[in-house]
């Protein structure tokens, strides 16, 4: 047995422990370089994508369609502009934005038609998407909205995942122009090709909600503070996002007390589905359907300067 | 006294002087660029803290290396010879020391239950992975500048008011008079620091050898030992603070501290049930996330948690402010003061502006040149006013409150907010009115408000308001630079 206080550091035992300390030392010494201002507090944010196709010269930048059936009037106007085909290419992905801002149900006319958005997921579907996704952050509590508004069965029988506010994804985004620190839905940025969907009502502060004024159901918390200078932000709204179609759902309008409305001596029947690729020309149509000129907008005429678009009635081509 | 010992308390006297005199000139605003943070920037405990919970090592913390690289060649001379307060606590046990021999030979013994320390570590820096760093609350050194900042220099003439600073300076001095009955128990059996250099001194190629057949057993090395080591039996380096006391004591000299000294034979490393070290872990896995879903820091932004400015968002601040108090003590105005409800459990200590202490010097950048972790951003001058031309950095907004504000409620004129104004132009404008007062009297009144585009929420309104105890204008957090989302104005990003 060994005599613990006698014996004398072998050379063995040196190398060891020396090894050990320089071990110890090169761990702590190579954790620390690892680590070392390896990430900083600021986070850059990813810019919007943009979903537009190519424009076609052969093709009108909106097309609208009336009759009782609202599935049918979308067929048409979708097919004015080039059938489906056109926007959607096999194995893609489609975002769907409708409005489901509200716990109405469509007879009240706060959120868009069901069969319309199921029908546009048919169509896409159809068309070779690989994924269609129908989402939207509501203002009330998004389950009542999803299952009131009738959208959340509509769509998901035609084959589309519906994806309820509450469990949406929201990352930062850079969008100059508009407040400071929004967020944006995830599964937006993610998709390849987006369509919004809104439905025409009366909006106290704009006069009109429509196409534009609908990307602030992408927008995470901060998105009421764009109120203090509406006109502008639906502009830069439409400036920032670009959808490959914008389908304006006139099948029920709301005339009064929007945008939640609540009685149904406030909506009118006017059985009229658009689609576009101008989102300023839909959002003429829109508007026209509520009897506003498009002068009478400031929104539009902002978005016009800007060069989003051309709201010139004259080029919807009725079907 | 042997020359070691003169020289080891050379040194803890010299370190303590520095930590002391740095805290000092940083109270006194002492313009020159010391470093004031040099203590903190060397401190393994911070600088791993910070680095489990915020997946980074800032800056100059990355100097925790050199005192890590100290410790494997000398073992915890950190402990024995420069932390102050360490010397702090061996001086009150050897001026309050009545001990007979046969006593001092008892409380110097080994226990168990000094492994504590190293259940605290894992408990902390468990904590800390999942992302609440609270190393700070029992880090030496964090510990002894929140008792001074908060509880010494309050009592000093013209020393600012630190409301809660007793709990600060009660733990301090519950340190310092526990070591008058057991020497260091706050280190032997507390310390989250020494317990991780302890990790390190096992390694130690310099270490206490008993060499030679001198030894008679007489205990005399056992006496004195600040860890409580025990260098007459089986010698446990990672306790060892390199004290030399026993050394020293020896008088047939078989002990030394020699390079690359034979191992002792048994317990290197201190006595760890695996079970409790993995309970404490798995114990802090558990609390920090409930310290976080229901401890009231996180989430919705509040009125009064105005942070100093540059301060990093909630959570980023929240991963890397040690609790340190050096924000506190450069604070030329005293406007900051430590969170003890405001910032949630988890956010305990951690500095909160409090407008009617103190305001926030437009020009001044103090606190965020201080920060050992860069939990405030250092600024430059330039940066914080928005003289570069961006917008400049905001830490909240004043409202008036119509209800107690002189011209608008009391149809009396004063305008001390505006006059304090620092902003270019000023965020606080008058309107002139002509109101009837009684007897059908005009008054000629100039009214505040507040251009919530200008004002970076200094306070310095709310401090100078006249209306007593609660002003007549008061900042609240929102539309501080660091939450995009506490906002009340959508001004587009310059």
């Amino acid at each position: 047995m060994s005599q613990p206080y006698h014996h004398r550091i072998t050379r063995r035992e040196a190398c060891t422990r020396l090894a050990a300390a320089g071990l110890a030392a090169g761990a702590v010494g190579g954790g620390a370089l690892f680590f070392h201002d390896r990430r900083r507090a600021e986070a850059s944010a990813p810019s919007v994508p943009d979903w537009r196709v190519p424009a076609s010269p052969q093709y009108p930048p909106a097309a609208a369609a009336s009759g009782p059936d609202p599935a049918a009037n979308l067929r048409r106007a979708v097919a004015a502009l080039g059938g489906m085909e056109r926007f959607v290419r096999r194995g893609e992905s489609v975002l769907i934005k409708p409005n489901v801002g509200w716990d109405r149900i469509p007879e009240q006319a706060a959120n868009t038609d069901p069969q319309v958005v199921a029908e546009l997921v048919r169509l896409c579907r159809a068309a070779g998407a690989r994924r269609v996704v129908v989402t939207d952050i509501s203002c009330n509590d998004p389950r009542r909205c999803f299952a009131r508004s009738g959208i959340s069965a509509a769509a998901g029988a035609a084959g589309a995942e519906v994806i309820e506010s509450h469990r949406l994804a929201m990352v930062p985004a850079a969008l100059t122009g508009l407040a400071a620190g929004l967020e944006v839905v995830e599964e937006l940025l993610k998709a390849d090709r987006v369509i919004n969907v809104p439905v025409v009502k009366h909006h106290s502060l704009s006069k009109v909600t429509l196409g534009m004024k609908n990307w602030y159901g992408v927008l995470g918390p901060g998105r009421n503070r764009l109120h203090q200078s509406i006109d502008r932000s639906i502009a830069e709204l439409g400036a920032a996002f670009r959808p490959t179609l914008t389908v304006i759902d006139a099948t029920r309008v709301l005339l009064r007390n929007g945008p939640q409305g609540g009685s149904l001596n406030d909506v009118k029947a006017v059985n009229a589905v658009a689609a576009g690729t101008d989102q300023v020309l839909c959002d003429a149509w829109g508007a026209a359907q509520l009897g506003h000129a498009p002068a009478s907008l400031p929104f539009l005429e902002l978005a016009e300067q800007r060069g989003l678009g051309r709201a010139d009635l004259k080029a919807v081509h009725q079907v | 006294m042997s020359w070691t010992r003169r020289l080891r308390v050379l040194y803890q006297a010299c370190f303590l002087a520095l930590f002391l005199w740095l805290l000092a000139r940083l109270a006194a605003g002492d313009p020159r660029d010391l470093p004031f943070t040099a203590f903190f920037h060397t401190d393994p405990l911070a600088a791993v803290g910070v680095t489990f919970a915020a997946g980074t090592l800032p800056g100059p913390l990355v100097w925790a290396v050199a005192l890590i690289v100290l410790t494997l060649i000398f073992g915890r001379v950190f402990c024995g010879w420069i932390c102050p307060l360490g010397t702090l606590q061996q001086l009150s046990s050897w001026l309050f020391s009545p001990r007979s021999r046969r006593e001092s030979l008892q409380v110097n013994r080994y226990r168990r239950w000094y492994a504590l320390k190293t259940y605290i570590l894992a408990a902390l820096l468990a904590a800390a992975l999942a992302g609440s760093l609270q190393t700070g609350l029992l880090d030496p050194l964090a510990l002894l500048a929140r008792g001074l900042a908060s509880g010494v220099w309050p009592m000093l003439p013209g020393g600012p008011a630190v409301p809660g600073g007793w709990l600060a300076t009660t733990l301090l001095l519950a340190i310092v008079v526990a070591s008058r009955f057991i020497p260091r128990l706050f280190c032997r059996a507390f310390c989250p620091l020494g317990a991780l250099l302890g990790i390190f001194a096992r390694f130690a190629l310099l270490r206490i050898q008993r060499a030679g057949d001198g030894c008679s057993s007489c205990s005399l090395c056992t006496f004195a030992c600040q860890g409580a080591d025990e260098p007459l039996g089986e010698h446990r380096v990672a306790e060892c603070h390199v004290c030399l006391n026993c050394t020293d004591s020896c008088k047939e000299g078989v002990l030394s501290y020699r390079f690359l000294a034979p191992a002792a034979p048994a317990p290197a490393r201190p006595d760890l049930s695996r079970r409790y070290l993995l309970g404490s872990a798995v114990g802090a896995l558990v609390a920090a996330p409930l310290l976080q879903a229901a401890g009231g820091g996180r989430g919705a932004a509040r009125a009064e948690l105005i942070r100093p400015p540059g301060a990093l968002a909630e959570q980023e601040f929240l991963q890397r402010c040690i609790k340190c108090s050096l924000c506190q003590q450069a604070c030329p105005t005293h406007a900051l003061h430590p969170a003890i409800g405001v910032a949630g459990v988890e956010g305990f200590w951690t500095p909160v502006l409090v407008p009617r202490r103190g305001w926030c010097e437009f020009a001044c950048t103090r606190c965020g040149e201080v920060c050992p972790t860069g939990a405030i951003t250092e600024l430059t001058t330039a940066r914080k006013t928005g003289l570069d031309g961006a917008p400049p950095v905001r830490i909240g907004t004043a409202f008036v409150d119509h209800g107690r504000c002189l011209p608008w409620a009391m149809v009396t004129p004063c305008i001390v907010c505006e006059e304090m104004c620092p902003t270019s132009p000023k965020a606080i404008w008058l309107e002139e009115v002509v109101e009837t007062g009684r007897e059908d009297r005009p008054v000629r009144l100039q009214r505040p408000r507040v251009d919530p585009q200008l004002c970076v929420g200094c306070g310095i309104c709310e401090h100078r308001c006249p209306v007593g105890e609660l002003a007549a204008i008061r900042v609240s957090s929102v539309g501080e630079s660091r939450d995009p989302l506490n906002r009340m104005i959508a001004a587009a990003p310059a």
